[in-house]
């Protein structure tokens, strides 16, 4: 009877899981399966009959060409950079929100604005603000003679560092609400102890709340790395990679070349090595993580 | 609780406040470029005084058919959210219920999911859907933002169950219930915020999103992003009719996100811990 039971409840179980797992294989690992399959292939829509089998042949131009080792060193920058002030931002504002009040709720909830905004908007918002015949940060800055006369999106030495400013206004709030959430859960007693002892702030910045932080950090990081590796839409609105590739990031390469250009089998192997560099990074970032809590709780 | 002097409130408070400020002030002149008479917007110096107008949002339901594009947009969020929960709610409490060695292992297969670049999976899904003949529909659209989405809530409701104490289920399953009965009784009422917070997060992701769109739908049934991308840079369009149009785009998403504000935080934190 007991048995029987436990039968009946794991076959339920089964059943209740199946349909997703069976979803999620059919429209993502199928799809991602064929891109790996089109990836050695010379494969364009456009010119079907002369589709042949090339082996690795676009994973070597990837690496070789300089527009794609181009896309390849922007997409790093771009992730290192923006995710980098992201973080000291983030953690500030969290530190300085911290104390639980009316105020600082109300805050936090209009600070949150950036990251629910469509990004596309955003893209617009920032392209029509920084034009330096007429946006209204663009001519004042182009006024004072600060950056190119041209304006800071289209000249290829700041385009890409206004990219990361923009990322880092779409996206600080968010990482502010995930490192407030992880300030929130620490050890009230071990704080209250540091404070009686006598540490002062920033001793116990840097000798209580960092390290009792670290697999909050560790973990914030993670996430937005993933994203901040797959930007997009704000390059696509307001350079679309140029001027001269110098914004130009992997996905940005990948659609262009996919579904602009019908190059399907270059624009597949773009996807997956895109997709090997988020998985190793992910798996890096995963295990300083558990390297880190093991530190912090002796396990 | 040791006394904090009015003094490091007050400073901590207006830096906080320049902050939020800094923050909110492109989206303020989003907003305001939307009621400015078009030779206003982008006069040379840029000016700071404008006579209010209601002349781009005429301009704007001239050009587009905005109900329409509302329509898709609406259609396509609620039905990638739906579909969502519906697949990943009942996973995400199998895979926390289930004591077989392989649930943590698929629990972190769907979290895994929302690393893919989408560009990866995107062409071979435009080319299948092609060639059976979906493409330009909702439905392209939905049955693949519903891959990305449903991982994400089985991930989110998978840790929200196991959060949960099975003690409760157990007993109704002994007292007789069904074991639908005690899924759908027990089991998601106490978890109803996590489940709100999961739509919330796959509304705003289907609603903002324009990249898969842009692809899988044609004229007639392109939701308000991928028509607010078209419409920049197209001939007679001014800013002022962009801001007006953008203004469908997003007013609805983040009143919805600052009504539902507890879920918000609650969702974007709990994807972490």
């Amino acid at each position: 009877m007991r048995t029987r039971f436990s039968d009946r409840r794991k076959y339920f179980l089964f059943l209740m899981a199946a349909p997703a797992v069976l979803y999620v294989a059919a429209v993502g690992l199928w799809p991602l399966a064929q891109g790996i399959g089109y990836s050695f292939y010379k494969y364009n829509l456009l010119r079907p009959a002369r589709t042949q089998f090339v082996g690795f042949q676009n994973y070597v131009d990837i690496f070789t060409d300089p527009a794609t080792r181009r896309a390849i060193l922007n997409t790093f920058q771009f992730t290192l950079f923006s995710v980098a002030l992201q973080l000291v931002l983030g953690f500030c504002l969290a530190m300085l929100l911290w104390r639980d009040s009316r105020f600082n709720r109300i805050v936090l909830a209009f600070l949150l604005i950036p990251a629910t905004i469509t990004p596309l908007v955003v893209g617009l918002i920032f392209k029509a603000m920084l034009g330096a015949d007429y946006g209204i940060i663009g001519f004042f800055l182009a006024e004072a003679g600060i950056g190119p006369r041209t304006g800071l999106l289209t000249d290829a030495n700041t385009a890409l560092w206004v990219l990361i400013l923009i990322d880092c206004w779409e996206w600080t709030p968010l990482m502010t609400l995930i490192l407030l959430a992880g300030l929130k859960a620490l050890p009230a007693d071990v704080l209250e102890a540091g404070r009686v002892d006598g540490a002062t702030g920033w001793q116990r910045f840097h000798m209580l709340i960092l390290p009792l932080m670290l697999p909050s950090v560790f973990l914030a990081l993670t996430l937005r790395t993933m994203d901040a590796f797959r930007v997009f839409d704000s390059v696509f609105v307001t350079t679309g990679g140029g001027p001269n590739d110098s914004t130009n990031t992997l996905m940005m390469l990948g659609v262009k070349e996919g579904l602009q250009f019908f190059n399907v089998g270059f624009a597949s192997a773009v996807g997956n090595v895109t997709l090997l560099f988020i998985a190793l990074i992910a798996t890096v970032l995963l295990l300083v993580v558990r390297r880190a809590d093991v530190r912090i709780n002796g396990k | 609780m040791a006394r904090v002097s009015t003094r490091r409130i007050f400073l901590e408070r207006t830096t906080v406040l320049v902050a939020t400020l800094v923050f909110l002030l492109p989206v303020c002149w989003l907003i305001s470029t939307a009621y400015k008479p078009s030779n206003q917007i982008f006069s040379v110096p840029p000016r700071l005084t404008f006579q209010p107008t209601l002349d781009q949002f005429r301009a704007a339901f001239a050009l587009f058919d905005v109900a329409a594009l509302m329509r898709s947009s609406l259609i396509i969020s609620i039905g990638t959210t739906v579909l969502s929960l519906v697949l990943g709610v009942p996973a995400g409490y199998a895979l926390a219920r289930s004591r077989s060695r392989y649930s943590a292992g698929f629990a972190y297969f769907f979290l895994a999911i929302r690393m893919i670049p989408s560009i990866a999976a995107l062409i071979p899904f435009y080319l299948l859907m092609r060639d059976i003949g979906l493409l330009g529909t909702w439905w392209a659209v939905i049955v693949f933002n519903t891959m990305l989405n449903c991982a994400f809530v089985t991930w989110m409701m998978f840790s929200y169950f196991k959060a949960l104490p099975p003690d409760m289920e157990e007993a109704a399953l002994t007292d007789g219930c069904t074991q639908i009965g005690a899924f759908w009784k027990v089991a998601v009422p106490t978890v109803r915020s996590g489940i709100i917070a999961c739509a919330l997060f796959c509304m705003m992701f289907s609603w903002n999103d324009f990249l898969n769109p842009m692809f899988l739908t044609t004229l007639d049934s392109k939701p308000i992003s991928v028509a607010l991308l078209t419409a920049y840079g197209t001939k007679d369009i001014t800013w002022g009719t962009l801001g007006a149009l953008a203004h469908f785009s997003t007013i609805p998403i983040v009143l919805m996100a600052l009504v539902m504000n507890r879920y918000f935080v609650q969702g974007a934190t709990n994807g972490v811990q």
